[in-house]
């Protein structure tokens, strides 16, 4: 089976995860919160479901970014051992499986696989400036957390931008309006992606998602290959959103797989079946 | 990963101009219930204090308030913080919850857990209150006219934290309230802020002719533009309003 099917379908639940959770914290009846506390209009619903990518909770379990984590504690100079214990499982589950968030779970990854079709219509037309950008994700990351230190306030919990497409959300389904800034970089992204730079924010930009990148280094699960089922046909060069160069595994002996997020692309693209998910142990 | 020198500098260039517009400068935000003073520095702009505030009494800064961008705040005069509080049939102030719902859902303890009850929120430490009152007595109808105590009757910590009377102050010929807040007990919530008859949005309506005022509000409005005609111009409205305890 294509992984890509199986990655469609976490994709589209977290996506209908973040509409649901505010709809469901919404009150039902007529919004007026003053007669609700006078007691003339029933209880409004207490939903103990909250938040998004960047922290979630469900009746008391909480999972935090892992990011998110130690910009606060950075910023706040605390160890906070409730975050912390938050951020245990996505941590756990970088360093064995990679970043496999970005692939399966990040909502504005996807939001921006679909937008490689509108990138690729407007090619077809004519329409696109090619910008090549090397991967400032790492630079980010490490000036955000000298911000976080040195300004005291958590920065890429700012600009996080399947965190800002799940507050979006949040912010029109509760109070009606999205806000300015965090429509505006949804925007910019989308468009500067389809124009100009595919996946640009992904492999060059995102500073959660190379925070990732850095703890899933030493991951157990990645891409390897059947090097007796190789034809050299360059297919899964071509279908990696990340321009990394499948074809060379095992030959290239310095061959950096750091910014794979097990996304399956490639492997999905093998006429061979020769790249396949291998458990390293 | 092998860095060239030019990719690098070029990269610090770069993310030199994305930090261009951080930094704090503004008047502080009334924030949540729970709020420290390192509420900046572990808020991770969740939103998920907003998600749980069951009357979406906590809203969330722009892009235009620099660094506090995606922080909650409290708008006393749109909504007030009802303390998770709910009148039942007889009349008391039940909680919805054990905790306040936004220090429940803070990940960070940005937001630091309380518990929703009457003798917690008097003993608040007054770092984690949200501000406190401040009554213009020369603004306030009770006081000028006898004719309010809207505050009063709406204080969800009635007699604790707004007062009928000044305690230790001689008062002559009063016939209804006078309202006194009383800063120990305070926790800022801003249901006096907010249900204050001496407001922009009624001196607004009592200058122009065709006005748009409820019943209960045409009550008030001659009395209103007495006291702000005689406070003059540029003064801070409503009468008894939520500053930032310093």
């Amino acid at each position: 089976m294509e992984v890509r099917r199986l990655r469609r379908v976490f994709q589209v639940l977290v996506l209908a995860v973040l509409v649901a959770v505010p709809l469901y914290s919404q009150n039902p009846i007529e919004w007026a919160p003053s007669r609700i506390a006078m007691g003339e209009l029933p209880p409004p619903r207490v939903s103990r479901v909250w938040g998004d990518t960047w922290s979630f909770s469900f009746y008391g379990f909480t999972v935090t970014h892992p990011l998110a984590a130690l910009e606060a504690m950075l910023a706040a100079k605390v160890v906070y051992l409730p975050l912390l214990a938050a951020a245990l499982l996505p941590l756990a589950i970088t360093l064995l499986l990679g970043r496999v968030f970005c692939s399966w779970i990040c909502p504005a990854g996807f939001l921006l696989e679909l937008n490689q079709r509108l990138g690729s219509f407007l090619s077809s037309r004519g329409v696109r400036l090619s910008l090549r950008v090397a991967d400032y994700r790492y630079h980010l990351l490490g000036f955000a957390l000298l911000l976080s230190f040195f300004f005291a306030t958590p920065v890429v919990s700012a600009f996080d931008l399947p965190h800002v497409l799940g507050r979006e959300i949040f912010y029109v389904l509760t109070y009606g309006a999205p806000s300015y800034g965090g429509l505006l970089l949804l925007t910019g992204v989308v468009l500067l992606e389809a124009l100009a730079a595919r996946r640009i924010w992904c492999r060059s930009l995102c500073p959660a998602g190379g925070f990732l990148s850095l703890l899933g280094a030493k991951r157990v699960v990645r891409i390897s290959k059947r090097m007796e089922r190789c034809i050299f046909c360059g297919e899964c060069n071509i279908a990696c959103p990340y321009g990394l160069r499948p074809v060379e595994l095992g030959i290239d002996k310095d061959f950096n797989d750091r910014t794979c997020d097990n996304c399956g692309l490639c492997r999905d693209a093998c006429p061979t079946g020769a790249l396949y998910y291998a458990v390293r142990r | 990963m092998k860095l060239k020198r030019r990719s690098f500098l070029k990269g610090v260039v770069l993310i030199g101009l994305a930090g261009i517009g951080l930094g704090e400068g503004d008047a502080p935000a009334i924030r949540p219930p729970g709020a420290a003073r390192d509420f900046l520095a572990r808020c991770i702009r969740c939103g998920k204090c907003g998600e749980a505030c069951p009357y979406d009494s906590i809203k969330f800064f722009d892009i235009s308030a620099g660094a506090k961008v995606a922080t909650p705040y409290i708008d006393p005069v749109e909504t007030p913080c009802y303390l998770c509080l709910r009148r039942t049939s007889e009349g008391r102030d039940e909680p919805l919850s054990e905790y306040l719902l936004c220090g429940e859902a803070c990940p960070t303890g940005a937001l630091r857990k309380i518990r929703n009850d009457r003798d917690t929120l008097l003993a608040l430490p007054e770092e984690l209150k949200m501000g406190v009152s401040v009554l213009n007595r020369d603004l306030c109808l009770a006081w000028q006219y006898d004719s309010c105590g809207e505050c009063y009757y709406n204080c969800p910590l009635r007699d604790d934290a707004m007062l009928a009377y000044p305690p230790n102050e001689v008062i002559e010929g009063a016939v209804g309230i006078r309202p006194h807040v009383n800063e120990r007990h305070c926790v800022g919530c801003g249901m006096c802020n907010y249900v204050c008859p001496v407001n922009e949005r009624i001196a607004r309506a009592t200058m122009e002719p065709g006005r748009k005022l409820t019943y209960f509000e045409e009550r008030y409005a001659a009395m209103v533009r007495n006291v702000i005609g005689r406070a003059g111009p540029g003064v801070e409205l409503p009468a008894v309003r939520v500053v930032k305890r310093v």
